[in-house]
């Protein structure tokens, strides 16, 4: 006998005996729990529909079922917890004791630290190390053991989500822990700007005080700092604080998302000073360091996923570490709602929306936008003229086109007025040489990589 | 179905039932009051199938009879007569009438046999002061979360251990404990009630004089007392283990008089901005207590509170309705303040009195 099917039909029937209301309030909730030896348990989601069911609705839910099923003998009640609704809520509590008041109030607690604007949690500890990294996490460590001496300022970027703001806060956390004496301040230029204005509207002629106020930490340390280009006049105002900071050689760190010099609007006399200390990148994490990562990250959350699916995601996903984050974070969740390990199959699907697709861009879009990252004329890409400028922007098409968009060769050179493959050939291997010799056309291409995000 | 009874003893049931009546329910008799006569006796009762109430009186009656009446209709109109005059209701077909002094009415009634039963709860029952119960109840339901999305949170939460009886509520925001210490053991498992109807349960109770029965299943609690019988579901799923977040130790303390540090909210109250916030900073070397607001747009307040201080020094944002909210339930004059830094939760209890604790997370600034 199928219960369900069985409970479905009497509903039907009993809809058309009772008032739409009535069956609106009584029976919506209810279902069919189970039969034993010709007695019918029929759940309901509490003790007033129980109560009204057996003293109001009993004989026509007994004729009903009898219609459905002759050897119906008795029909009880009784409140269901776990059915739908009452499983999900179960499980809900379950996971929210993790985030709401178990977790929930000491994140709180963790969030910021009101002093110095520093998250507790972001320290080098956490920080995984990888050849993407060791380059900026190394300058780092010069920084904290002697701060303001030997890499002032410290520049620091990468694309988004690659962990700098995880490395320049744990700059702060470590100097305030090994120099107790320093007090280090954290600020997103965002929130700069915003001070700055506010210091300015609020009364006029107190700028000494907006000055006063970063002036009297030891160490600062400024977060996204490409957004200054936007802001003139705060401009000014960080040149002058980075001015006094470096004269008395206290510790400057920045982070920003591009290499100063492709800030738009930065003025030359800051772009200057940016790299006048130490500018280091960081680049995305190859497959080894996404592992790493992931494993540090599992074994934070505190369950144990199987190697191979972890394994899978670092395959699957490249890039970006707070996607990584994500993807991880779902998947926790996921095994905390069934209680098992989701499936490679499951992991798929649920991965399906975050891994990227591969690129698509026409020749003409890519062409267009390389012509004008280096400023000159996009048609002269596909004249054959030999000019040493042109003729490198054409390679870098080229490389482009290969690497990034998997264009075969000959339709390359078909593309780019008629070369032959093994022109194209050449031009990719000549730039993949440059790269590794001259960090510049490495750097570039890395610009370039961007923009096509 | 004729009786005679006062006005003011009828309003009183007839205004308690009221308000548990479903609103826009889309059964029409769960608007309804379904009044019993029979003997001497009077039962009223409502129910919205969360929560469901019944009162006994006694009356004057001259026949018996059960009626299902609009309960908004009815409690509107008894407020208008004047208290300690006699009304006599009757029905007669499908309307009741009621007489009162010069005044006489008519009100159209409902078919009574479609009025729901209430549930008798058979479980584990135990006796307690009433007294304990109210105030357990009303010095926590507050702090419940008031959205039905995570309703094991909009509840209260009701446990026992030896001989005290817990009352914790939360909304994951601030947390408030009370514990009251019987005078012999209790044992019932823990419960989670719907924090509307626990309150409205402790309404109910006010009058009584008695000591309350607790019945309690797995899935409905009753509350017995003299002419007084109501039943509410509960809550299935776990209350958040909260004992473990109660900080036993402070950095820093503070002591101060209800009433001066009442005051210096009321006023900071005005100058705080839209989200309440006002900021406190304890200087112990300095022996300074200051208290803080700002809005931009009013203008900005600052006071000092006279006060006992040690430990560290401590700056924190609070919100001033969740901090007004727990001072008028501490019946102490002098009140204690424990910090753990600025971004840790500030715990409040009256001085000497560990019965009552509430804690309140700082707000991000």
């Amino acid at each position: 006998m199928d219960t369900k099917e069985l409970w479905n039909h009497c509903l039907v029937e009993i809809e058309a005996e009772v008032s739409k209301a009535n069956f609106g309030t009584w029976f919506k909730e209810t279902s069919l729990v189970k039969e034993d030896g010709g007695t019918v348990y029929v759940g309901v989601p509490n003790e007033f529909v129980k109560d009204w069911l057996s003293n109001k609705f009993h004989k026509l839910i007994m004729r009903v079922l009898r219609n459905g099923w002759e050897h119906t003998r008795n029909v009880e009640y009784i409140v269901v917890k776990s059915d739908q609704k009452q499983g999900k809520t179960e499980v809900l509590t379950h996971i929210k004791q993790d985030f709401s008041l178990n977790a929930e109030l000491p994140l709180k607690d963790l969030y910021i630290n009101k002093d110095d604007n520093l998250n507790p949690r972001y320290t080098f500890d956490t920080f995984v190390v990888g050849p993407f990294n060791e380059l900026a996490y190394a300058a780092t460590q010069a920084a904290v053991a002697r701060p303001g001496r030997q890499y002032n300022p410290l520049f620091i970027y990468g694309s988004t989500g690659l962990g700098k703001t995880h490395l320049i806060q744990s700059v702060g956390n470590a100097i305030k822990e090994k120099h107790p004496e320093k007090k280090v301040f954290y600020i997103t230029q965002e929130k700069f700007t915003v001070d700055y204005i506010n210091s300015v509207s609020a009364n006029r002629g107190a700028g000494n005080a907006f000055k006063e106020k970063y002036r009297k930490y030891d160490a600062i340390i400024i977060d996204d700092v490409q957004m200054v280009g936007k802001a003139e006049k705060t401009q000014d105002e960080l040149f002058h604080l980075f001015n006094s900071f470096y004269e008395n050689n206290k510790q400057i760190v920045f982070s920003s998302d591009k290499h100063p010099n492709f800030i738009p609007g930065l003025e030359d006399r800051m772009r200057s000073r940016f790299a006048q200390g130490m500018i280091v990148d960081i680049t995305e994490p190859d497959y080894e360091s996404r592992l790493a990562i992931l494993k540090a990250k599992v074994q934070d959350s505190g369950i144990h996923l199987p190697d191979e699916l972890v394994e899978y995601i670092a395959s699957s996903i490249n890039g970006n570490v707070r996607e990584l984050e994500g993807c991880l974070n779902s998947i926790v969740l996921q095994t905390q709602m069934k209680g098992r390990f989701p499936t490679i199959l499951e992991v798929k699907n649920l991965l399906k929306n975050s891994i990227k697709q591969k690129k698509t861009a026409s020749v003409k879009e890519v062409v267009k936008t390389i012509s004008d990252f280096y400023s000159i004329e996009e048609a002269s890409i596909y004249e054959k003229t030999r000019r040493k400028e042109i003729v490198k922007v054409r390679q870098i098409v080229m490389y482009i086109l290969r690497e990034d968009f998997n264009v075969s060769y000959p339709l390359i050179g078909q593309k780019l007025g008629g070369k032959d493959h093994t022109t194209v050939i050449h031009s990719c291997l000549k730039i993949k040489n440059d790269m590794k010799n001259d960090m510049s056309i490495a750097q570039e291409i890395d610009q370039i990589r961007a923009l096509f995000k | 179905m004729i009786f005679e009874t006062t006005v003011e003893k009828l309003i009183k049931a007839i205004e308690n039932t009221e308000r548990v009546t479903a609103r826009n329910a889309s059964l029409p008799i769960l608007s309804t009051i379904l009044i019993l006569v029979s003997g001497n006796s009077m039962k009223v009762r409502a129910t919205n199938l969360s929560l469901g109430v019944e009162f006994e009186l006694s009356v004057k009656a001259e026949s018996d009879g059960v009626i299902a009446v609009d309960g908004k209709t009815l409690a509107s109109f008894l407020n208008t007569l004047p208290k300690n005059e006699k009304i006599k209701l009757s029905l007669s077909g499908a309307t009741l009438t009621l007489v009162s002094g010069k005044n006489r009415t008519s009100i159209k009634t409902h078919p009574y046999e479609d009025f729901p039963t209430l549930p008798s709860v058979a479980g584990v029952e135990v006796r307690i002061p009433k007294n304990e119960f109210v105030r357990g109840i009303k010095s926590t339901a507050f702090a419940a979360a008031t959205s039905d999305i995570k309703p094991e949170i909009s509840s209260v939460y009701l446990t026992t251990e030896n001989n005290t009886l817990f009352f914790v509520a939360t909304d994951s925001f601030r947390l408030a404990e009370k514990k009251e210490v019987l005078k012999k053991p209790v044992v019932f498992p823990a419960i989670i009630i719907p924090y509307k109807n626990v309150v409205e349960i402790a309404r109910i109770l006010e009058e009584s004089s008695d000591d309350v029965t607790l019945r309690v299943t797995e899935n409905q609690i009753a509350v017995v007392a003299p002419g007084i019988y109501a039943t509410s579901r509960v809550i299935s799923g776990s209350f958040p283990d909260y004992k473990q977040i109660i900080p036993k130790e402070f950095t820093t303390e503070v002591v101060v008089l209800k009433q001066d540090l009442l005051n210096t909210i009321k006023a900071a109250n005005i100058f705080s901005d839209k989200f309440n916030q006002i900021t406190f900073s304890v200087d112990p070397s300095l022996k300074k207590f200051d208290c803080v607001s700002k809005n931009t747009d009013v203008g900005e307040y600052s006071g000092q509170i006279e006060a006992a201080l040690s430990g560290d020094d401590v700056s924190i944002a609070l919100n001033q309705r969740y901090l007004m909210e727990c001072l008028a339930l501490i019946p102490q004059d002098s009140i204690t303040l424990g910090f753990n830094g600025g971004n840790r939760a500030v715990v409040i209890r009256g001085v000497s009195d560990t019965s009552f604790t509430y804690l309140l997370m700082p707000m991000n600034r």
